[in-house]
């Protein structure tokens, strides 16, 4: 159906159905000349997006409504409490965007969407009318499932910083970090699934655990507490805790790999500087004490920490959510072809808030997602067909020793109207030469700055 | 294609349902294009494949022929890599040739003014 006709179509609906609302009536029956996406959120989704867009369609008018002026890229940054790297390296500009791309900025807080009158409104007051919208939320967080945190405000008031939205947090959890005494231990409680960056907090335990071994403490711990029995990145990042930190791997893993996996790890005698008490060993954490740095687990008793770092389960962002573009799992829905709602028309969801089959939430995904959302948008605004999509995702990650990287890469197609990957080996094999994983880390690093250009540059 | 959004929409102004719908599953045009498989390169080589100063290869102005040689021998693994066999492999021929043609296409240099308008 083309865009005419959708139109022509919406406005007999709004003239026959919705007698006394003007919203659906007032959406033009003949496109403007210049069409207007909006597009909340000037994350890595929304950046993407817009850049793209105004790369493939330089017509159309782009506008991104984010009320920072400075984007924190939340990718990476759990360097910063490890100090590898500063606030100012995950600190990026939206001067590019601006200045060679053509993108426009309201730095302001979009509240309510009006789907049917093809407008938002902001907290400044102001109204924005579009085309088409572009909804990039990325992530809120839902303390409703754990004991003795209230909400986030009351985590972060009681010394339980999450971290996983890049800000001053890290800093707080830098402080905590080198604030750990001599030798003491630190909790790391991954979220369920799903959530952004999968093989972040695994990543984290082993930065810590690097960081508190080149500080001399020969009996520092990181333990990880989980609800889930695997993780992205898998047995790479299991094969190097047990060659860099002492760890064993668990019996209860035992059944998810080969013999010959299990045989390339060591058993090491001693305390582990990286443990994983996995959702089988009884992992799930049921409560935190943060008054005394106590983390109750369903099955594997209680634990005393001296810095605790819990991620609470994730959800799509608060505009998503105040907007009904999420359903009752807490995630939008959408057509994995073209991003668009199925829950309201001319609105696309893409990034961490979105549901897209097997594509994880991440970094690369969200910038995946934009880019064939930008190509979609300018045929649907345009004309012409939507296209075929691909879409792909790596991300990298480091084993705590930042010598030693490790990946996910993966390519995804729909297939019978879902997304679903289609690589067969997505790791480095579990028997890869060494010079791979200190590769892989030079192109971490290399991809930190690589990404960021794309997304912003 | 999207006329299939008709009808969910009409039965459901039927119902007096207001502004939500449920959508019909898009169908695309067939084909990934070569602009559709390039752009996921673009994440580590670079939007356009224009990228200075890093680990990651150029990909702007690079020959057609190397362009597909070099697919080729990562996903046979006759070149060693970390990451590329498994993504050569998980692309058709047809999807590599195009997205040799793409990026053949551009100029080597990045332009003054940052990019290539694909209009």
């Amino acid at each position: 159906m083309s865009k005419m006709n959708r139109r022509t179509f919406l406005k007999a609906l709004g003239a026959t159905v919705a007698a006394g609302s003007t919203a659906a009536a007032s959406a033009p029956l003949f496109a403007k000349k210049s069409p207007h996406v909006a597009v909340v959120g000037g994350g890595v989704g929304g950046a993407t997006l817009a850049k793209y867009l105004k790369i493939y369609a330089p017509s159309i008018d782009v506008t991104i409504i984010e009320p920072k002026t400075e984007y924190q890229r939340p990718y990476g940054s759990s360097e910063v409490i490890t100090g590898h790297e500063t606030m100012d390296d995950i600190t990026i500009s939206y001067d590019n965007l601006r200045n060679t791309y053509g993108v426009k900025f309201i730095h302001d807080t979009v509240t309510e969407i009006d789907f049917t009158g093809h407008k938002l409104h902001t907290v400044g007051g102001q109204t924005v009318s579009y085309d088409r919208v572009v909804v990039a939320p990325g992530i809120s967080f839902d303390y409703s499932q754990i004991e003795g945190l209230d909400n986030e405000a009351d985590a972060r008031a009681k010394g339980i910083i999450h971290g996983w939205d890049a800000g001053e947090d890290l800093l707080t959890l830098k402080a905590q970090l080198e604030a750990i005494p001599k030798n003491g231990t630190a909790i790391i409680v991954p979220p369920p699934n799903p959530y952004r960056c999968p093989p972040g907090p695994y990543e984290r335990a082993g930065l810590l655990a690097q960081w508190l071994e080149e500080r001399g403490d020969d009996a520092a711990k990181v333990i990880i507490l989980d609800s889930k029995n695997g993780f992205t990145t898998d047995f790479t990042m299991l094969q190097a805790w047990n060659r860099l930190y002492k760890f064993n791997l668990p019996e209860e893993a035992h059944g998810l790999y080969t013999e010959e996996q299990i045989a390339t790890f060591e058993r090491h005698e001693g305390e582990p500087k990286v443990d994983w008490i996995m959702g089988a060993m009884g992992g799930k954490v049921t409560r935190i004490d943060a008054e005394n740095m106590i983390v109750e687990t369903e099955g594997a008793g209680t634990f005393k920490a001296d810095m605790i770092n819990f991620i609470p389960p994730l959800k799509a962002g608060r505009v998503a959510l105040e907007n009904d573009l999420a359903d009752e799992s807490g995630w939008c829905p959408v057509d994995p072809i073209t991003f668009e709602s199925t829950r309201h028309a001319d609105a696309h969801v893409i990034g961490d808030a979105c549901i897209a089959g097997a594509m994880p939430k991440s970094g690369y995904a969200a910038n995946s997602q934009a880019k064939v959302l930008a190509v979609q948008l300018k045929a649907l605004l345009l004309g012409g067909d939507v296209q075929t999509p691909v879409f792909q995702n790596t991300c990298y990650a480091l084993a705590g020793n930042t010598d030693y990287g490790m990946f996910v890469a993966d390519v995804f197609r729909i297939v019978d109207g879902e997304i679903i990957r289609v690589d067969e080996q997505r790791y480095l094999p579990f028997d890869a030469e060494p010079y791979m994983y200190s590769m892989s880390a030079t192109y971490q690093q290399a991809w930190m700055k690589a990404f960021t250009k794309d997304v912003f540059g | 294609m999207r006329s299939t959004r008709i009808f969910p929409l009409a039965l459901l102004a039927a119902l007096g349902a207001g502004s939500t719908f449920t959508a019909g599953a898009s169908e695309p045009s067939a084909g990934v294009t070569g602009q559709m498989a390039a752009q996921t390169c673009a994440g580590c080589h670079g939007t356009q494949g224009y990228i200075e100063n890093s680990a990651y290869v150029p990909l702007a102005g690079m020959d057609k022929e190397r362009f597909i040689t070099t697919m080729e021998m990562f996903a046979d693994g006759s070149r060693p890599s970390t990451l590329m066999g498994p993504l050569a492999r998980a692309f058709s021929d047809e999807e590599i040739e195009a997205m040799a043609d793409y990026f053949a296409a551009l100029p080597k240099e990045r332009p003054a003014k940052g990019f290539v308008s694909e209009e």
